[in-house]
């Protein structure tokens, strides 16, 4: 996403302003705009679609009641709801309370998934990034983010040091990061 | 940037919340000092939000919409808005916003100046005037919307220039401007708009990066109030902007 300074009003930005002041259409529009992300993610993390429903609610409805936590200044707002979601679900996972508080979340991210193409042509660029990299390094990177275990947990499972988990998630996150700054 | 390599491996975990106690506390401390580190956490973050994009794909049922509805409408909500069947004139918007010309609605818009500033001036808890103020809610995000089709109509085999449109209310320092077939920047660089007042320097007017059709919009930059504009001018800047252009104008504007 174009890093476009503050003071350049996006339609996402817009309608956050607007979903501020309590304005439902607003919020109507924001959920099918990104709910899709957000349900794709709570799924893969739940793999149930009522718990995955669950966190959707549970995200749309933490944005309707402090729609002030997110502005321009939190990064990409599809982005924000990806990794606040995938938290969420993973704390729904483990069967805890709600641990990182969703105002320390900032994301800077390249693709804008607003526009179809540009999310169909970020998505395919992503996956393909996924699909090239070495078995082992994809693993612990999803384990790690889509299971939520820890680098222990993840060594433990693969019989692998742990050093070279910590290694293979930190080189993933950097070659998905390279394929969109290259 | 230079992130500390002690922590470089431990950033990625504590992005991930995979990390307790002690190791925790410390990259936290070590976070709390270092700007390099941080600004690594917000990448990091971002790398993580693609790696969540990957799982795009399903949809969430017809049903969990109407939950969410259902559920907003019984939050008790000082100034809500409630949802109102508003799809005639949705539709309606959305056509004109697709037919007119980026000429007419900037013509219009400048037509209902004299509405939008009483709209701004609106008793919020009168429900009349909030009608206004969604309408002009409205009509700004259509204006501002990357989904809304723009054309811009110009002599017949006359091929479209790149053009601003820049609205400015000296009294307040209030500034909308629009702007279309921008071409496109090369990297590392933004577009700078500039206040060129009747004297002194000019004043940085905000900066923007055309969408993939060249279009952009600034509203309401920061400016001081009651400057008088001679024109507004548009250069390419380093991409964090400049306090003085930096390169000749590729834009400049006239009046009227």
């Amino acid at each position: 996403m174009s890093r476009a300074a503050s003071n350049v009003v996006s339609p996402d930005a817009m309608l956050v302003s607007a979903i501020r002041s309590g304005d439902e259409q607003a919020m109507v529009q924001l959920y099918e705009r990104y709910s899709s992300i957000v349900y794709s993610v709570a799924l893969r993390v739940l793999g149930e679609t009522g718990a995955a429903e669950d966190i959707l609610q549970e995200v749309f409805m933490q944005l309707w009641r402090s729609a002030d936590v997110f502005d321009a200044a939190r990064g990409s707002l599809p982005g924000w709801l990806a990794v606040i979601t995938r938290n969420r679900a993973i704390d729904s996972l483990r069967k805890r309370r709600p641990e990182a508080d969703i105002t320390d979340v900032i994301v800077s991210i390249e693709p804008d998934f607003v526009g179809a193409a540009e999310s169909s042509r970020a998505l395919e660029k992503i996956r393909g990034t996924l699909g090239s990299m070495p078995p082992p390094q994809r693993a612990a990177l999803e384990m790690a983010f889509f299971d939520g275990l820890t680098h222990t947990e993840i060594a433990e499972k693969t019989g692998e040091p742990l050093g070279t988990i910590k290694t293979r998630i930190r080189a993933g996150l950097l070659t998905l990061r390279k394929a969109f700054n290259p | 940037m230079s992130v500390h390599e002690q922590f470089a491996d431990d950033l990625s975990l504590y992005a991930l919340g995979a990390l307790q106690g002690e190791e925790r506390l410390s990259v936290e401390k070590h976070l709390k000092n270092c700007p390099d580190c941080r600004h690594e956490l917000v990448q990091l973050q971002g790398d993580l939000a693609l790696l969540a994009f990957s799982a795009s794909g399903p949809r969430p049922p017809a049903r969990s919409r109407e939950r969410l509805i259902a559920a907003i409408a019984r939050e008790p909500r000082r100034t809500a808005v409630r949802l109102m069947e508003r799809k005639r004139w949705w539709i309606a918007l959305q056509w004109a916003a697709a037919a007119a010309t980026v000429t007419v609605i900037l013509l219009l818009l400048r037509q209902n100046t004299d509405l939008r500033q009483h709209v701004a001036s609106l008793d919020a808890n009168s429900t009349g005037q909030r009608e206004q103020l969604l309408q002009a809610k409205e009509l700004i995000a259509t204006l501002t919307s990357a989904d809304a089709v723009h054309f811009t109509l110009v002599a017949a085999k006359t091929p479209p220039q790149p053009q601003g449109k820049a609205i400015y209310l000296r009294s307040t320092g209030t500034l909308v401007f629009l702007a279309s077939n921008l071409p496109e920047l090369p990297p590392q660089k933004t577009y700078e708009l500039w206040l060129i007042p009747t004297s002194g320097a000019p004043i940085p007017a905000g900066l923007f990066r055309p969408d993939t059709h060249g279009s952009a919009t600034v509203i309401k930059p920061p400016l001081p109030t009651g400057v008088e504009a001679k024109t507004f001018a548009i250069t390419v800047e380093p991409e964090s902007g400049s306090a003085a252009p930096t390169s000749t104008p590729i834009m400049v504007g006239i009046e009227g």
